[in-house]
């Protein structure tokens, strides 16, 4: 059976693109539009690999992953950011929310910027899905 | 809290002014960008421009993935749209989407379509959503900048369930209010042919209701003081907020029909479009509490 890896992304070109990857690398896709349907899907399907933007309506990609990282089930699953937000941001974020009384969170298992090349996300995915 | 921006002059500055929001419970900003339809709308021999939609999307993009990267440094959640369409249908949809509890919209005096964001298109807004819209001037009339619009708001009271409503909104407020003064202006007309006693008398009434409303605010630890003014309402408005030395105008706004509301609508209307002040504008059948 094939490893679930979900992207989660508002831009529908980040979508067909990540997608195409996936299936070309033998990789079920799963897609959500934002992170409040992003954690519900994660939920439900329990995939293998998130791929998670960060500026996004509804919930952005900061909240979502510390929401995957307070889940024990969830926890566990390696996350790729791919984002036009830069990594120190995300980092700063995460540590200004804590100091506001949430928990601390890990650092994501990779940080990737906008744009991305195929065989780059390929690779990148290759090695974190085990 | 939803801030529509054209990417006016300063408008990033105005809302990094609206970030001691975050001590009343507004930490999550959600920008919307509304590319017209006419910028990139079928043109005769070109069709569709889908390559300006791409151009004018990436542009604004790049402009809100900077203002989101300080704003997500500072702790606060943020999302975004960019959407091309009519302002009005997306700025409802949008507010009813992410179940905003204000929309920020900015003041154009320039310009047709700008104009949208003011007057008339202002009260539509309200007559089609429970959210309060705050109409944001970043300068304040005396030159300086507006750094914290809640520190001094004047709240225009005229006894209408909206402008109940924008008492008990106020309150949400209290840790970034320091002072609230609160007014009722009497037009000419409603004491026209009255006795010298008939005025004194409804002086008196209006000054006691305003100090029930004084009352109010005070019992939640926000300091408050009445004045009353006479004459034209929009008039004694914005000339007691350049003697008080307000930072906003608040004031209640219905659409609905029926003569008084008409002309609250008005009120409101000529408030969002000339005051030189920020102005609230607080719909009657607003939601009982912020989320």
């Amino acid at each position: 059976m094939s490893k679930k890896v979900l992207t989660v992304d508002d831009d529908p070109d980040i979508i067909a693109f990540v997608k195409t990857v996936l299936e070309e690398n033998s990789y079920s896709p799963l897609i959500a539009r934002n992170g409040e349907v992003g954690l519900d899907l994660a939920r439900e399907e329990k995939p293998d690999l998130v791929i998670l933007d960060v500026l996004m309506p509804k919930q952005s990609g900061i909240r979502m992953y510390r929401e995957l990282k307070a889940d024990e089930s969830l926890k566990d699953t390696p996350v790729i950011i791919l984002s036009g937000i830069a990594k120190r941001t995300f980092l700063r974020s995460q540590e200004a929310l804590t100091e506001f009384g949430d928990q601390p969170v890990p650092e994501p298992d990779l940080y990737i910027e906008k744009p991305v090349e195929p065989d780059e996300l390929a690779e990148a995915i290759k090695n974190l899905i085990k | 809290m939803l801030f529509v921006t054209q990417f006016e002059e300063l408008w990033f500055d105005a809302l990094q002014s609206l970030m001691d929001l975050r001590k009343s419970g507004f930490n999550h900003v959600v920008f919307l960008h509304v590319i017209e339809r006419d910028k990139v709308a079928m043109h005769r021999g070109k069709g569709y421009l889908k390559d300006e939609e791409t151009k004018l999307r990436e542009i604004a993009n790049i402009r809100f993935i900077d203002w989101a990267e300080s704003l997500f440094e500072q702790g606060m959640e943020v999302g975004a749209y960019i959407v091309v369409g009519n302002p009005l249908p997306k700025i409802i949809s949008t507010a009813e989407e992410e179940d905003v509890d204000l929309i920020v919209t900015g003041h154009h005096k320039k310009g047709k379509v700008e104009e949208l964001y003011a007057g008339s298109e202002t009260v539509d807004i309200l007559r089609r959503t429970s959210t309060p819209v705050l109409v944001y001037k970043y300068m304040l009339p005396s030159g300086k900048i507006n750094e914290r619009p809640f520190e001094k708001p004047i709240l225009a009271m005229d006894w209408s369930p909206a402008s109940e409503r924008a008492v008990k909104y106020l309150i949400n407020f209290r840790d970034i209010i320091k002072e609230v003064v609160v007014i009722n202006v009497a037009s000419e007309k409603d004491i026209k042919g009255a006795s010298a006693m008939d005025i004194q008398a409804t002086r008196k009434k209006n000054r006691q209701r305003l100090d029930e409303v004084c009352d109010i605010f005070r019992k939640e630890g926000i300091e408050a003081y009445s004045h009353l003014y006479i004459g034209d309402t929009c008039v004694e408005i914005e000339k007691a907020a350049q003697e008080r030395e307000a930072t906003m105008i608040v004031a209640g706004a219905t659409g609905k029909s029926g003569l008084k509301e008409i002309f609250m609508g008005n009120v409101a209307k000529k408030l969002a479009k000339y005051s030189a002040f920020p102005t609230l504008l607080v719909p009657a059948n607003i939601k009982p509490e912020i989320n």
